[in-house]
């Protein structure tokens, strides 16, 4: 008997089964490198991931300022939500710093999700969705920390190491790259940065035990222009940190998984290095481990390393140095902030990485110590096979990816502290491509904790601190209007006054806030946006909220019309 | 159960393979497994089906020898409508499947790794309509890593 079907037709993208257009204004059409070296005087727009090239999260906006923040409320809301089944279901979140160019918003999310929205209204203009396979490995959270602009285009990673390029009016994909193996570990997740006609790109997987790099590609091609690996091979400069047998120096992590800064006197791209794999077993890599936990400084034009710094050699304790590397000037010096998972601040000359001087920025660090001219030594770390040791700060460091913002106005950096310890016992395990490769079990603290915005002058004296009963999880925002905006892993979106940390607003937002908020303009009116989605690494970050809600918003707070 | 009990005999003696048998739905990934056929030019085609009764895809694993373009042939065999919700780079792609009704998808997928897809409706997902799209191979030779090729699992 032969069968009648009815006919069902060809699938339909599922977007056009929604409210959005489809398409959004050519604003990012005559983005170029030129505005993007003058990023912040454009203050009604956030162009690039920290605002500016220079890393500080400083906006010159004021319209809201001490004396009115107060009255700021939701303007507008977007909320994405999750269906179906995705990798690492139980550990997205929304990490985002959104893009604004001209009234359009361009911001990303979880599972190979990126959205343009109306930044006046939050009206959803496109959508793309990339396909990220449901085994993909992820150390850490299904997230992503945003795009870059430029030329009609906005660029992004996802999950499984692709590079897309789509046309920044509707959402198709004008090129596409995949940048790293994802049978070997590895994912990606930082936000690009797009520099004179170039794209840098880094990647993650440390915690199995890849080789890590950093990419360069051409804008318009996707052409690929170079790749530093930051573990060297044997021979090359640096491998002597490394045992001259073996393949450690393989399998040696040193992933590149935050934007770097870049500054175009020196022509310098400066990148933070993860961890050495495998963690927390030092044992296996004998040697200080070049170039993980260090910022190098890569000449933009080639990928050569000009000059580095290592800020925990042979790391035994995760202490990744991803985070940014906040260029500020003091006294006619070219100089560069950053606060390091291992506790301490340190401030560098960016023309040739001198140090100027270390000092701790967190309450409790018993891993090692630094003294003030960067000699480290370490105190407690996991040796023995079995045998379980504490420290200070936990993985997740004093400062986890989460971003710090500096002031020029108040000469003063504003940073996200966290202060929980862990226990980590040595297991030794044996290296397979593709296998979490960290070395130890470890339990991070889920009380005894304690968090603060504390502000600090470029010395890294503390000039003062906003307490709360948790690490704090999401980047810091500082703006001319002498506020300093922060978000708290239960739910709170508070402006601090720069100068003296008075809470001056609060909004409860519904989730844990774990992401980086920007400010725009659009039609004079000034808006601070934060993407609000608690999730990610928990277990490392504040297990002691592991079972709070997750969520998938995205909040626009503005004064009243 | 004893260890010498073969987990595929114990799956239909206990009707986990079954709607509301073993438990109300049927246990997810307990069917067929088949390959999609590559074409000359390197895309790949496959039919999948919702059979009578089953609530569930078949095959319940689809596997590609690689990333790339796929062209399905859906057939929901039901008596009731069903749809599909299949995962593809750009956006999902959306099929509704009426009552036997037949219809395609173009999809674009990376490879490797593996893909869920379900029919979106009610619980269809839970009761059974969720299947796997599986692919196989390697990462481009310029995204592999530079080092020795490494011993896996």
């Amino acid at each position: 008997m032969t069968i009648e079907y009815v006919d069902a037709g060809e699938a339909i993208d599922h977007g056009a089964l929604s409210a959005i257009t489809g398409t959004a204004p050519a604003v990012a059409t005559n983005v170029n490198y030129d505005r993007l070296l003058d990023a912040r005087s454009e203050s009604h727009n956030w162009l690039t991931y920290y605002g500016a090239y220079d890393g500080q999260r400083y906006s010159l906006l004021d319209q809201i300022n001490t004396e009115n923040v107060k009255s700021i409320g939701p303007a507008w809301m977007f909320q994405a939500g999750t269906s179906g089944h995705i990798a690492g279901a139980s550990t997205y979140a929304f990490e985002a710093c959104p893009m604004v160019v001209d009234g359009v918003m361009y911001v990303t999310g979880w599972d190979g999700w990126f959205w343009a929205l109306d930044a006046k209204t939050g009206q959803q203009l496109w959508r793309y969705k990339h396909a990220v396979p449901f085994d993909v490995s992820l150390c850490c959270g299904n997230v992503n920390r945003g795009c870059a602009v430029a030329n009609g285009k906005v660029y992004f990673v996802t999950p499984n190491a692709h590079l897309l390029a789509l046309d920044a009016t509707n959402g198709k994909v004008v090129w596409e790259k995949t940048t790293g193996d994802v049978r070997a570990g590895e994912s990606a997740s930082m936000a690009p940065l797009v520099i004179k006609n170039t794209l840098i790109t880094g990647g993650a997987g440390g915690e199995f035990g890849v080789r890590g790099h950093i990419d360069c590609w051409d804008l318009e091609t996707g052409e690929h222009l170079w790749r530093t690996y930051t573990v060297p091979k044997p021979g090359e400069p640096g491998s002597e940190t490394w045992p001259a047998d073996g393949e450690a120096w393989a399998r040696g992590g040193g992933n590149h998984w935050v934007t770097g800064t870049y500054d175009p006197e020196t022509n310098l791209y400066y990148a933070g290095t993860g961890n050495p794999a495998p963690d927390f077993d030092g044992a296996v890599r004998e040697g200080d481990n070049l170039y993980t936990d260090s910022v190098v400084a890569l000449d933009v034009d080639t990928g050569e390393i000009k000059w580095h710094y290592q800020f925990t050699p042979h790391d035994l304790w995760d202490y990744d140095s991803t985070m940014e590397m906040t260029l500020f000037e003091r006294d006619g010096k070219k100089l560069l902030g950053h606060f390091d998972k291992n506790g301490y601040f340190f401030v560098l000359d960016r023309t040739n990485g001198e140090l100027q001087h270390v000092t701790p920025f967190v309450d409790r660090i018993d891993w090692g110590v630094i003294t003030r001219d960067g000699k480290v030594t370490p105190r407690k770390y996991p040796d023995k096979e079995g045998e379980p040791v504490h420290f200070y700060p936990g993985p997740a460091g004093a400062k986890e990816w989460t971003h710090a913002a500096y002031s020029p106005r108040t000469d003063m950096f504003y940073v996200p502290v966290a202060d929980v310890g862990a226990t980590a016992t040595r297991r030794r395990r044996e290296f397979k491509e593709g296998m979490p490769y960290w070395g130890a079990a470890v339990q991070v603290d889920i009380d005894d904790m304690a968090g603060s915005v504390s502000a600090f002058d470029s010395h890294g004296e503390e000039k003062w601190r906003w307490r709360l009963d948790y690490p704090m999880a999401a980047s810091v925002l500082a703006t001319a209007g002498d506020l300093v905006f922060a978000g708290t892993p239960t739910g709170e979106f508070v402006a601090l006054n720069a100068r003296t940390g008075e809470k001056l607003w609060e909004f409860q937002c519904g989730s844990g806030h774990h992401s980086s908020p920007s400010t725009y303009s659009v039609d004079g009116k000034q808006y601070v946006v934060v993407p609000v989605g608690w999730g990610g690494w928990l277990e490392g970050i504040i297990p002691g909220m592991l079972g709070a809600g997750h969520g998938s918003a995205l909040i626009a707070f503005a004064l009243p019309d | 159960m004893t260890i010498t009990d073969e987990p595929a005999n114990l799956l239909s003696e206990l009707g986990l393979d079954k709607q509301n048998h073993a438990t109300i739905g049927r246990l997810l990934g307990t069917g067929s497994i088949a390959r999609a056929t590559e074409r000359a030019d390197g895309t790949m085609e496959a039919t999948i089906r919702i059979k009578e009764d089953e609530v569930a895809w078949d095959p319940a694993v689809l596997v590609l020898p690689h990333g790339g373009d796929l062209e399905l042939t859906v057939i929901n065999d039901d008596k009731n409508t069903h749809a599909a919700l299949f995962p593809s780079n750009g956006d999902k792609k959306f099929l509704w499947l009426l009552n036997h009704s037949k219809g395609r998808a173009k999809l674009n997928l990376d490879g490797p790794g593996y893909y869920w897809y379900s029919s979106p409706g009610g619980n269809d997902e839970g009761r059974g309509l969720t299947a796997a799209i599986v692919v196989l191979g390697e990462v481009p030779p310029e995204a592999r890593l530079d080092r020795p090729d490494q011993q896996r699992p």
